[in-house]
């Protein structure tokens, strides 16, 4: 199976763990990533809240070139923020005139049956659970994980289409399928402030120390995540939250792929596991991961 | 919340107009139920609450919907949005008064995100991708707080998590988008 792969910003940087644990996470599944050779940024968090049409055209230039690649007729984008622009600009788009607009500044027409992916859809709706559990190698038996959506991923569903939006439950089953222990939880679904962190780090560290705080009260071993910012605020600002709070947390954070990538075998180095900020060689070493 | 005297009230539907026609939002459809505001993650930063806000827009009450926090400290995790029992999408009137306040140059306090959005759209002009440092950088500079995450900024590069060198590529592109964009807005 081929799929157009839109990486993104974040996952050419401070979420390369998740590019290239998504890549050899489809490598095990037989799924061909034909990544958009000359994607662009699309416009994630400044564009919808100061340029509307560029809000919309663009997300919508790389479905242009995605949709140029052969044989394909699915986008992927593991960034939940892209996924969400992307998604966005497709609902958008049904307007007349906005379609008239952004196909003017595209200088291009826009390709309207590409279907838009986020990498769990993918493994859910494309490679299914059964696939997924046939190539676990090395069981994930007893870690008990915490799957965190955040806001995109789901929401709004009238945008994403998804029905469990409150309560959604894709990752778990993918946990499961690897032998893992997916926990209940409230924060799910609640948001960890995103690229606050630049501006209002203050939102971010109170929302992001919410969330540790209730994963940590069912005992997660650690979240499992499926966007780059969330990656970003619940890995890298644990410290600051522990001395704002005085707070003592030391929870793993990893993307859901690369979970699925330990099962499959694959060598952490390869999976990026080393270029976490809360270190997560301790819980691996603990539970004879690596 | 403040209390406003009967005396001051005046409803003045033009800035609910104006977002109905750049949005496609109805505000009128809002009854107060509060619901978004329960669910909103950064209410307790915010000046008044996400119903408020849509109160202060219903009724044409420009300096309390524009001038104050409220938009800014909307994160935009599409709570409000997804719950609101009217079908508004709420979290689509703030990007639309974010958008009026930027355009026409009001003054309000925008907690820095009119820089924060000026930085990253200038960097997709020029580099037709997002460059982290760069954002970062002049972004403190800007604040003011040159040694902002400092620290955190020194891991991730050593982690080879931020890229010191601007990601170009295929500029052209980008910014021929942005200026037919311009042309269009003629």
């Amino acid at each position: 199976m081929k799929i157009a792969y839109y990486p993104g910003c974040s996952l050419h940087s401070t979420g390369i763990e998740y590019d290239l644990s998504t890549k050899k996470v489809c490598d095990v599944l037989g799924v061909e990533l034909a990544e958009i050779t000359k994607w662009i940024c699309c416009g994630a968090s400044p564009a919808h809240q100061c340029d509307e049409l560029m809000s919309v055209a663009l997300p919508a230039q790389n479905m242009v070139l995605a949709a140029q690649i052969d044989g394909v007729k699915e986008l992927c984008a593991p960034c939940a923020s892209c996924y969400s622009r992307l998604k966005f600009a497709q609902e958008r788009l049904k307007d007349a005139d906005m379609k008239k607009d952004v196909e003017q500044v595209l200088a291009a027409e826009f390709p309207e049956d590409l279907q838009i992916l986020h990498i769990l859809d993918v493994i859910i709706e494309k490679i299914g659970l059964d696939a997924v559990a046939e190539k676990v190698v090395q069981n994930l038996g007893g870690v008990k994980v915490a799957c965190y959506y955040g806001c995109l991923m789901t929401r709004p569903p009238k945008v994403t289409g998804k029905q469990d939006f409150e309560n959604p439950t894709d990752m778990e089953s993918v946990m499961a399928a690897l032998g893992a222990e997916p926990l209940d939880w409230n924060l799910k679904t609640f948001c960890c402030g995103a690229s606050f962190a630049l501006t209002q780090t203050d939102v971010v560290l109170e929302l992001t120390r919410k969330i540790l705080a209730d994963a940590k009260a069912v005992e997660a071993d650690v979240i499992a995540v499926g966007c780059p910012l969330c990656h970003a605020n619940l890995d890298g600002r644990q410290e600051q939250i522990n001395e704002k709070f005085d707070t003592n947390f030391t929870v793993p954070i990893m993307y859901f792929t690369e979970l699925m990538g330990l099962a499959f075998g694959i060598k952490p180095k390869d999976l990026g596991l080393f270029k976490h900020l809360t270190e997560v060689d301790d819980f691996l070493k603990e539970r004879a991961l690596i | 919340m403040k209390i406003i005297g009967r005396e001051e009230i005046r409803i003045d539907s033009t800035l609910a107009e104006e977002v109905a026609r750049r949005s496609g939002e109805n505000v009128f459809l809002c009854y107060q139920c509060r619901k978004c505001a329960s669910g909103c993650p950064s209410r307790t930063f915010m000046d008044s609450t996400p119903t408020e806000l849509m109160r202060y827009v219903q009724l044409g009450m420009i300096d309390e919907a524009m001038k104050g926090n409220t938009a800014w400290f909307c994160v935009s995790c599409q709570t409000c949005s997804t719950r609101c029992p009217q079908d508004i999408d709420i979290a689509h009137v703030i990007d639309t008064l974010r958008i009026i306040v930027q355009e026409k140059k009001i003054k309000a306090d925008t907690k820095n995100m009119r820089l924060f959005n000026r930085i990253w759209m200038t960097a997709i002009k020029y580099m037709g991708r997002m460059y982290e440092a760069g954002l970062v950088g002049s972004l403190n500079l800007f604040t003011g707080k040159p040694f902002k995450d400092m620290a955190l900024g020194v891991k991730m590069i050593k982690k080879g998590k931020i890229k010191m060198i601007p990601p170009i590529r295929n500029p052209l592109a980008t910014m021929k988008m942005f200026s037919r964009a311009k042309r269009l807005r003629k």
